[in-house]
């Protein structure tokens, strides 16, 4: 069974499309990226996910529970754990007195192995945290009820580098542990780095639904070669180069051609140097964002930055 | 089981606890004045009788040489079932929206707890700070005035009290319904303070304008009357059960709104 499943979900707001007939499913056990610019309608979808938006047409089920069903969706909660993209805590408590409340109402086993993990000031009142440190907050109450489906919404917005890699290996340890994670994001190369699969969503529409090694092979290869000779202009002689950029030492492309042909082609020329590349995933977002895609790359960078 | 009610008493405790002190402290105060104003010697009564009508209405007065009548006047026709009515349909008015409004509420709906009963839990922790401040202002009114010589029926002082916790639940009930109808929470609170004090007005006003009777009976200020507990002992118990059944309509109300809107 799936742990989330829409079908031709559509959520309007007046003349407003946020969403617009996406279908896809979550299955058990996965790290499912949801990718997109800031606008695409992710936190819609999410919104509706956990029944707090009810869907204008189409179907949403989350662990078997349709959420138009709040008696149901109330029980299943006691499955989910959520964290919201904007973290909205009582300033005047202290942490371990959320994590009280949250604990009397969906339990917390996993809270003391999960607090020596993430280490907020719990004995301090949320007013004094930083942001970094109400992330930390928000991901022990997303997991300490050792939930079977956890959704975050854009979970490392706010993490330093450091905790931004402590939270990718806390991921991956969930994972290993069979819990069902779908995180929305906007950027892509933490997507990568945690996720199974990653579906892409544009102005409320999905726009392409793969696992990511898939998607990094659509995207080919990054070529950078070193040579003296003036080869930009052949190399676009060559079948499957495109993106062609000429470098002062060289050329940089991306091929998603044959490599016997690549290489039989560059035999042709002086060549000091070759690296060849995973292409940043920046360019496979391109790639699936088309002409707009200077627009969505700045939509998906700019917010955050 | 009521675990957001203990959430929401447990942490508003010291807010509590500092307006009950707060508003015991001001009335204190005004009870403390009673012996001077007796003392001057000014047929305080005979002023009031000049009043018109509808001020009379208005301040609750009847009359006010007695500890009676300058209690049912001075402190809980203006201060309970005005100043504490407006207070409480604010404070409630909040209660919903802000959480809404500042990204509280879908984290609060991520837990296993449904809509309605969020609502009503909320709600019903209101009643502490309700019952705090009859049960705390009520004693200080009662001791100041033992100590300043004057003795107050102790039963009627209870029943002005207990028949208040109604009368601030309905004004209470008020401000929620524009709580969960309301996406911000200012709005809601302005609005609902609006709305409690014009109701106060109608009643004033139709209650001494031929005519315009009828209208008193949509104003909750109509089904408590201190005045009438303290200098006449009458207990109106048929008005308690409306302000009760009122609160419980609101309530329900704020339930339907709340359930049936996006967050």
């Amino acid at each position: 069974m799936a742990s989330i499943e829409v079908t031709d979900l559509t959520k309007e707001y007046g003349d407003l499309v946020a969403v617009d007939s996406l279908s896809f499913s979550v299955e058990e056990g996965e790290v499912f990226g949801y990718l997109g610019p800031n606008g695409a309608g992710k936190t819609t979808t999410i919104r509706t996910i956990l029944g707090l938006l009810a869907p204008t047409s189409g179907t949403v089920s989350v662990l078997g529970t349709d959420v138009r069903d709040e008696d149901a969706l109330v029980e299943t909660k006691r499955r989910i754990g959520y964290l919201p993209a904007t973290l909205g805590f009582d300033e005047d408590v202290t942490g371990n007195r959320v994590l009280d409340y949250h604990a009397s109402l969906k339990g917390d086993p996993r809270r003391s192995e999960l607090v020596d993990t993430f280490t907020p000031p719990l004995d301090r009142p949320i007013r004094e945290y930083s942001t970094g440190n109400e992330q930390m907050l928000g991901l022990i109450q997303a997991f300490m009820h050792d939930p079977d489906l956890v959704i975050m919404d854009e979970p490392t917005s706010g993490l330093d580098p450091l905790k931004q890699e402590q939270f990718n290996e806390f991921v991956d340890a969930e994972r290993e542990r069979g819990t069902t994670i779908f995180f929305s994001s906007h950027v892509l190369s933490e997507v990568r780095r945690v996720c199974d699969r990653v579906a892409i969503l544009r102005d409320g529409q999905l726009v392409a639904l793969e696992d990511v090694e898939s998607l990094l092979e659509k995207g080919g290869k990054r070529v950078r070669v070193r040579t003296p000779d003036d080869v930009a202009t052949a190399v676009e002689g060559l079948d499957g180069a495109v993106d062609v950029v000429e470098l002062e030492d060289g050329v940089q492309f991306t091929y998603v051609g044959e490599y016997n042909a690549l290489l039989e082609h560059l035999t042709n020329y002086d060549v000091f140097d070759i690296d060849i590349s995973e292409p940043p995933l920046e360019d496979v977002f391109m790639h699936y964002y088309g002409a707009d895609a200077t627009t969505a790359v700045r939509d998906a960078e700019g917010i955050d930055a | 089981m009521l675990e957001t009610f203990y959430y929401e008493t447990d942490r508003n405790v010291r807010g509590t606890l500092v307006f009950v002190a707060l508003v015991s402290v001001y009335t204190a105060f005004i009870v403390a004045l009673f012996p001077s104003i007796e003392a001057a010697g000014v047929d305080i009564d005979q002023v009031v009788e000049a009043y018109p009508e509808a001020v009379r209405q208005a301040m609750g007065v009847q009359s006010m040489s007695t500890i009676e009548g300058f209690l049912a006047t001075q402190i809980y026709t203006f201060i309970w079932v005005l100043l504490m009515g407006l207070y409480f349909a604010y404070r409630s008015a909040g209660l919903v929206a802000d959480d809404v409004e500042r990204d509280r509420m879908d984290l609060l709906l991520s837990l296993p707890i449904s809509r309605s009963r969020l609502v009503l839990e909320k709600f019903a922790s209101v009643l502490v700070p309700i019952v705090a401040l009859n049960v705390g202002v009520g004693a200080v009114i009662y001791a100041v005035g033992f100590a300043i010589g004057e003795s107050i029926d102790l039963l009627d002082m209870t029943m002005v009290h207990l028949l208040s916790i109604p009368y601030l639940l309905a004004c209470a009930g008020i401000g929620l319904v524009l709580s969960t109808a309301v996406d911000r929470a200012d709005v809601a609170q302005r609005v609902a303070i609006g709305i409690v004090f014009a109701l106060y007005l109608v009643e004033t006003i139709a209650a001494s304008t031929d005519g315009f009777e009828p209208l008193q009976y949509v104003s909750p200020t109509h089904y408590y009357d201190p005045t009438a507990i303290l200098l006449e002992e009458s207990y109106a118990y048929g008005d308690t059960l409306v302000l009760l059944a009122v609160t419980a309509l609101l309530v329900v109300a704020a339930q339907f709104v709340f359930q049936r809107r996006d967050i």
